[in-house]
């Protein structure tokens, strides 16, 4: 057995229930939607972004995380105005850095959790502003006040959200 | 389900699926074309669980505000309180009954009192899952014989154009979306200009010159020039002015509360509607008055 696979026995990968990981995501989508109905300061939360950084940081599967993160950044791109493929893309690369991350720092404590989505929240953001301004031509500015608060508010509501999704988990 | 074999090589699955949605997004820009079959899935896997939390959510904070608004309720003994809480909640719930009926009879006061535009009254059922888009999903569809940039509006204002239609729903680009654009006059001046969303609450007016005078507080119009909106009816009012070269800066507030839409009326044609104030709402308890023979401005269903 090389090193590399030995190495990979070590890492904890979470198993979920069935119908779990899918059924979480259309919840998000279709909570998502609501959110942005009913207030527009609730549109600066990402429930989709959030439920694709705790599954693939919780799967540890790069092509798990990545298939995810372009399902749900796909399905996200289908019920807006947007080109399909924007949010896919963003989507797609959070899924496959998380996943990837997910065996090499603590994922489990809140304080880690709140600076891991913190991150993904600004790196989720810059693939899309890079999406917009090189692919669309669209101008697009990265950095805003309102972008720091979100991606404070995201962390905060990943740290109150993500121990009810540990319930979702298989015993090991 | 999600489970790959491929764990060996996820950076190459990695290159195929960005490379896939890159070829995705050059098809649409390029070509100019959209890819309705995928938006069709996905509507009609999402536009029933948001009717189902639509009415799920309606249901609940009707129950909700019953709760709230009678839980600190101060009780001087049991059996008063209880007597109490009953009534209040019967009263709730006839007040919940009102002010929907209220909002319906304006409906369809303004629908009676432009009998020459034909139109259909529809419910929001949702809104896009992301924060960028500016868009409604509405309970109305090909079914219901609304096509693609028919005009959305409220008695208060316009509200955007349907941009896709689904066997039994719709999508609505709202006007403060960034790809929207109403073509827009000034009543006092008829000066013509382009109302734009920004992304945010609030609209601009494009193309209005330094030399022209405006004020705030002036209303703004449709033109009718985008074969869209019927003209003169209301889009918003400036609310700033700042000037600049070539065209001014005007902000604009818009007439329709766009985010608080519950329900909506498309406008089946482009015919012109003259602008009147809508009848005042009946008084709670009396009966609103009916729709238009034609029944096409029913109550929007719940389901």
């Amino acid at each position: 057995m090389s090193t590399r696979a030995q190495a990979e026995q070590h890492i904890e990968v979470h198993k979920f229930y069935g119908g779990a990981t899918v059924g979480v995501a259309f919840l998000a989508l279709v909570v998502q939607a609501f959110l942005n109905k009913y207030g527009s300061w609730l549109g600066m939360l990402e429930l989709p972004l959030l439920i694709t950084i705790y599954f693939a940081l919780s799967r540890r599967n790069p092509a798990t995380g990545l298939a995810l993160g372009a399902s749900i950044g796909l399905l996200q791109d289908a019920v807006s105005h947007l080109p399909i493929g924007l949010y896919g893309i963003a989507k797609t690369l959070v899924g496959y850095v998380a996943s990837s991350l997910g065996g090499r720092v603590d994922t489990e404590h809140p304080i880690s959790r709140f600076f891991i989505v913190i991150v993904f929240y600004h790196f989720h953001e810059a693939v899309l502003t890079l999406l917009n301004r090189v692919l669309l031509a669209r101008p697009a500015t990265y950095f805003s006040w309102k972008l720091l608060v979100a991606s404070a508010v995201n962390a905060l509501i990943a740290v109150l959200i993500f121990p009810a999704l540990d319930h979702l988990r298989k015993p090991s | 389900m999600l489970d790959f074999p491929t764990r060996r090589r996820p950076f190459t699955l990695l290159m195929v699926v960005v490379l896939f949605q890159v070829f995705l997004l050059a098809f649409q820009i390029k070509r100019e074309r959209d890819v309705r079959l995928i938006r069709l899935w996905a509507a009609e896997i999402l536009t029933p669980l948001q009717r189902a939390g639509t009415w799920t959510i309606s249901t609940v904070r009707g129950g909700w505000r019953n709760y709230i608004d009678l839980r600190h309720t101060h009780a001087e003994n049991e059996r008063l309180r209880a007597e109490l809480e009953r009534l209040e909640l019967r009263n709730r719930q006839l007040e919940s009954r009102s002010a929907e009926a209220d909002r319906l009879a304006v409906l369809l006061n303004f629908r009676d009192s432009h009998t020459e535009a034909p139109m259909l009254a529809a419910q929001v059922i949702g809104a896009s899952a992301d924060s960028v888009s500016r868009t409604i999903f509405i309970n109305r569809g090909e079914h219901d014989r609304i096509r693609r940039n028919m005009a959305v509006v409220t008695p208060e204002g316009v509200v955007g154009k349907i941009v896709e239609v689904f066997p039994n729903s719709a999508q609505v680009l709202l006007i403060n979306d960034k790809d929207s654009g109403v073509g827009a006059l000034l009543p006092d001046t008829r000066t013509h200009g382009v109302v734009k969303g920004t992304g945010d609450p609030s609209l601009r007016l494009d193309y209005i010159v330094p030399d022209e005078k405006i004020r705030s507080g002036e209303m703004v119009v449709t033109s009718g020039d985008d074969r869209i909106y019927p003209k003169d009816f209301p889009v918003g009012t400036i609310t700033e002015i700042k000037q600049a070269n070539p065209f001014q800066m005007i902000a604009i507030k818009p007439s329709a509360r766009l985010d608080r839409l519950e329900e909506v009326l498309v406008l089946l044609s482009q015919q012109e509607i003259s602008v009147k104030h809508a009848p005042e709402a009946p008084a709670p308890g009396s009966p609103p008055e009916t729709a238009s023979p034609s029944g096409e401005a029913q109550p929007p269903s719940q389901q």
